[in-house]
């Protein structure tokens, strides 16, 4: 397993965002959690990725615990991300976004900077390459010069798996890459995610919470709902499983 | 002793008053008014201006200072709070920084460099009991604090604006939505919370003399108060400001009257390093 | 190519004559510390500017670094060595105050380095035997070093521009390295900056601390051009003037920085007529600046230069 989580609990005040959550991620695979608004997935991710800390439970990639890291060692351990409500660097170019991911293979002294010496510009060459390889994979090539925070949403969505991927990591936890895409946007991000597994054989964890879009392309589901997994298993498992179906059409009653 | 705890409690009360004044701002909308200090100040020139120049009743006196407050305060939030909502807290900082200098430089054009007094509103002979003497003054201070301390808290607690003050500081945007008109509250807490720092003005003016550069170590130190107290917290800020007022009175006598106004920052950063919200400060997440 | 070779080289002609335009005496002088302060301010900028950590502190450890040169050379130590000193007492006050420091947001931190300020200057004024108390030092040696003396202000306004120019170069090469990315990305998202791999607090704690050597190395040509210095150079109030310049100028940008400083420390000696209500007209304006620009000079020139360009 590349990925696992046992028993992990995150409270926030009284409510229990997840409660016990327990989650196997075997190399290679698309792992996608599914669940009603709510539920959880995020509270997941950023427990997985240490933006917050779990209250209980463990979690160990590759055979680490990563529970009480700061999230710049999880990341560091070989975990990327991506946030449901865009986080980039608005100010820096789209190429520097990525840059900023990339480097940390490639470090350099401060004193190399300012005497610009040739390590320094071997480290630059290297990340550029990095930054400019990871752009190429999600379609962004042509838009590295820009600034983050004009392009038009979609694209913004793609920079953020780019910086995620450009730190080549073990293991890459999308949080609904598609929300707020056009359903042929989507279409597209579903094929360079598939493409990303493929061409640098990535594990991924995907969030979405809408249950057709991922039906196609993850191999395992797991479904959360009030903080707890209720079912996991195959697409083909998880479409017929009652317990999903009840969540589902229990939640859509309670919002109609 | 006795007489050091006394002089410490009236020091730490000015502290509170003023501290309280930022709190209901901050509590509001978030933003810390770092011109507070100057704030104070004005109240004590105001109060000086009447009651020593044009000789008006002090107590009248009082009335006008703490009414001109209040609508300096809303010429404060036409300034640094709706320009700037939504830019970082940096530029926040600096706006009610640079409010300061004006309103500092202002009073030097005005009122002159020079050191100015204010009279209590009670004179008479100070109070003796076994040694310790209770000044008419201290007595203004004590009393004074006592009722601010008492009608905010029914103001904030037993009527219907005050609930709706506490219900918009908890969330902007759902008081919003429920219908209650948000403006107003703010604006009414900028104007209680420069009333407040006037009300410190006049308060401190007896004791220490007034003089236009006065407001920049009270104002921080009021900062000190409320970080202290975990920001937000209006006990929190009380209980803070008296412990200053008898460490700096404590500090001065028995470790050294040149630190003085440093033991306020030492303590703070003290604080903070160990409690990274405060003392009383709330713990709450950053949602990602 | 060509232009901007010519346009360099047009600017360090201008810039190599203006001494013999002022002359030795008052104005030189105030160009000199026009050019201390753009230092300075250059050292703010890693903190504020690119890292988006407000700092109160840097005209403390500006203080810090004149006192350590004033200090350690009228005991006679060498000029060198005195610039040394200074950096490295800048740097080791930076992380006192930056590592316990740094975790701490907006409100918080403005608080503590305003407490830092407050302290180092209530310091320099009471520890008498060593920092001469409120009249200070006076007769500090000139800057010397491999057998030059640095004595009139014409002379040190070209070491000063020396200095100022390599400022200014590493300025730009830190950020255009890791480690200015990494600062902005703080700023932009601290936590997406985390979770690319980026250790913020570290991150903070580097350009606070690369912000405090430029004040500290600014600090000690102070102390050796001007020859004496008091606490009253490096009150809060100085903290405060160095932020509006770095925000008039232009927050996060370099040439803005140093146009911020440089035109700020100048206008006071056009505006001496203003005399107290210079200080008022001058808090207005940044309340100007930061409600209608909030970017600075910096951002509002090119976008009033494109504003005419599309008005064409
Ligand atoms: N920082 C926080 N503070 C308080 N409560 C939180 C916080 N983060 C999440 N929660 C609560 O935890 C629960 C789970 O939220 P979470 O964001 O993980 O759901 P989700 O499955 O990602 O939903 P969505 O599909 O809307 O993204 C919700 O009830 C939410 O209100
Ligand atoms: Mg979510």
């Amino acid at each position: 397993m590349l990925l696992q989580a046992k028993g992990i609990v995150k409270r926030f005040g009284g409510v229990s965002a997840l409660d016990g959550v327990d989650l196997n991620v075997p190399q290679g695979i698309i792992q996608a959690v599914i669940g009603p608004n709510g539920s959880g997935k995020t509270t997941l991710i950023n427990s997985l990725s240490g933006t917050y800390v779990p209250d209980e439970g463990s979690i160990q990639l590759n055979g680490a615990e990563l529970v009480g890291a700061r999230p710049h060692k999880i990341a560091q351990q070989g975990l990327a991300r991506t946030f449901q409500n865009i986080r980039l660097f608005g100010t820096l170019s789209v190429l520097d976004n990525v840059k900023v991911a990339a480097q940390r293979h490639t470090p350099v002294t401060l004193l190399d900077v300012m005497l610009k010496t040739g390590a320094h510009k071997l480290a630059e060459r290297e990340t550029e390459e990095r930054a400019r390889a990871a752009l190429d994979l999600v379609g962004l090539g042509t838009r590295a010069l820009d600034r983050a925070n004009a392009l038009p949403y979609a694209q913004q969505r793609l920079l953020e798996i780019a910086r995620a991927i450009a730190a080549e990591p073990l293991m890459l936890l999308l949080d609904e890459p598609a929300a707020g895409m056009t359903m042929t946007e989507a279409l597209a991000l579903l094929e360079i995610i598939q493409n990303l597994r493929k061409r640098i054989g990535i594990t991924v964890l995907l969030v979405e919470h809408n249950v057709r879009l991922v039906m196609g392309i993850s191999d395992r589901i797991a479904v959360l709902d009030f903080g707890r997994k209720i079912a996991e298993g195959t697409p083909s498992e998880i479409q017929k499983d009652p317990a999903v179906i009840a969540a589902y059409l229990g939640r859509r009653r309670a919002h109609a | 002793m006795g007489q050091l705890v006394i002089n410490g409690l009236a020091l730490g009360s000015i502290y509170a008053i003023v501290a309280l004044g930022l709190l209901l701002i901050f509590n509001t909308v978030q933003i810390v008014n770092f011109a507070q200090g100057q704030l104070l100040m004005l109240g004590a020139f105001l109060g000086i201006t009447g009651a020593v120049t044009h000789e008006l009743p002090i107590g009248f006196a009082w009335i006008v200072t703490l009414v001109a407050m209040m609508a300096l305060g809303l010429v404060f939030m036409a300034i640094v709070y709706f320009p700037l909502r939504g830019k970082p807290p940096f530029l926040i900082i600096l706006t009610t920084v640079a409010m300061g200098i004006v309103l500092e430089n202002l009073a030097l054009i005005i009122w002159g460099p020079l050191p100015v007094s204010l009279p209590s509103p009670l004179t008479g002979r100070p109070l003796r009991f076994s040694g310790v003497v209770l000044s008419m003054h201290q007595i203004v201070i004590f009393s004074t604090t006592a009722f601010i301390l008492l009608a905010q808290w029914l103001f904030l607690t037993r009527t219907r604006f005050g609930i709706m003050m506490q219900a918009t500081s908890q969330d902007l945007q759902t008081a919003r939505l429920v219908g209650i008109r948000v403006n107003r509250t703010i604006a009414v807490a900028f104007a209680l919370g420069s009333a407040l720092a006037g009300l410190g003005g006049l308060l401190v003016a007896p004791i220490f003399l007034a003089e236009p550069t006065m407001g920049g170590i009270l104002g921080l130190k009021a900062f000190v108060v409320s970080v202290i107290g975990g920001f937000g917290s209006l006990p929190g800020a009380v209980i803070a400001g008296l412990s200053l007022g008898l460490i700096e009175t404590f500090g001065a006598r028995y470790i050294s009257s040149d630190y003085r106004d440093a033991y306020a920052f030492v303590i703070m950063i003290i604080v903070l390093c160990v409690w990274p919200r405060g003392l009383f400060g709330e713990k709450s997440s950053e949602r990602v | 190519m060509k232009t901007k070779a010519l346009i360099l080289g047009l600017c360090a002609c201008g810039i190599a004559i203006i001494p013999s335009l002022l002359g030795e005496g008052y104005l030189i002088q105030v160009l000199n510390l026009a050019i201390l302060n753009a230092i300075v301010v250059l050292g703010l900028n890693f903190v504020t500017g690119f890292t988006g950590q407000i700092n109160f502190g840097q005209a403390a450890f500006f203080g810090l670094g004149a006192y350590a040169t004033g200090i350690a050379t009228l005991a006679g130590a060498p000029w060198l060595a005195a610039l040394f000193l200074s950096g490295l007492v800048a740097a080791i006050a930076s992380l006192a105050l930056g590592v316990p420091t740094l975790r701490l947001r907006s409100y918080y931190l403005a608080m503590t380095t305003i407490g830092f300020g407050e302290i180092v200057r209530l310091v320099l004024i009471h520890w008498e035997e060593v920092t001469g108390g409120t009249s200070g030092l006076r007769a500090i040696p000139p800057i010397s070093a491999f057998g030059f003396r640095v004595e009139s202000q014409m002379a040190s306004y070209y070491v000063l521009v020396f200095a100022l120019a390599l400022a200014i170069l590493f300025a730009l090469r830190i950020r255009n390295s890791s480690f200015g990315r990494a600062m902005i990305a703080t700023r932009d998202s601290e936590v997406a900056a985390e979770l690319s791999g980026v250790n913020t607090i570290r991150v903070k704690v580097l350009a606070l601390m690369i912000g405090a050597i430029y004040a500290g190395l600014a600090g000690c040509f102070f102390a050796s051009t001007i020859h004496y210095i008091s606490p009253d150079s490096f009150t809060n109030r100085q903290a405060v003037l160095l932020l509006t310049m770095l925000i008039i100028g232009g927050t996060g940008s370099i040439w803005g920085a140093v146009a911020g400083a440089i035109g700020l420390t100048m206008l006071p000696e056009a505006f001496r007529f203003l005399d107290q209500w210079y200080l008022v007209l001058y808090g207005s304006a940044v309340i100007a600046v930061i409600s209608f620009a909030p970017g600075g000079l910096a951002s509002a020139i090119p976008n009033v230069v494109t504003r005419l360009k599309a008005a064409r």
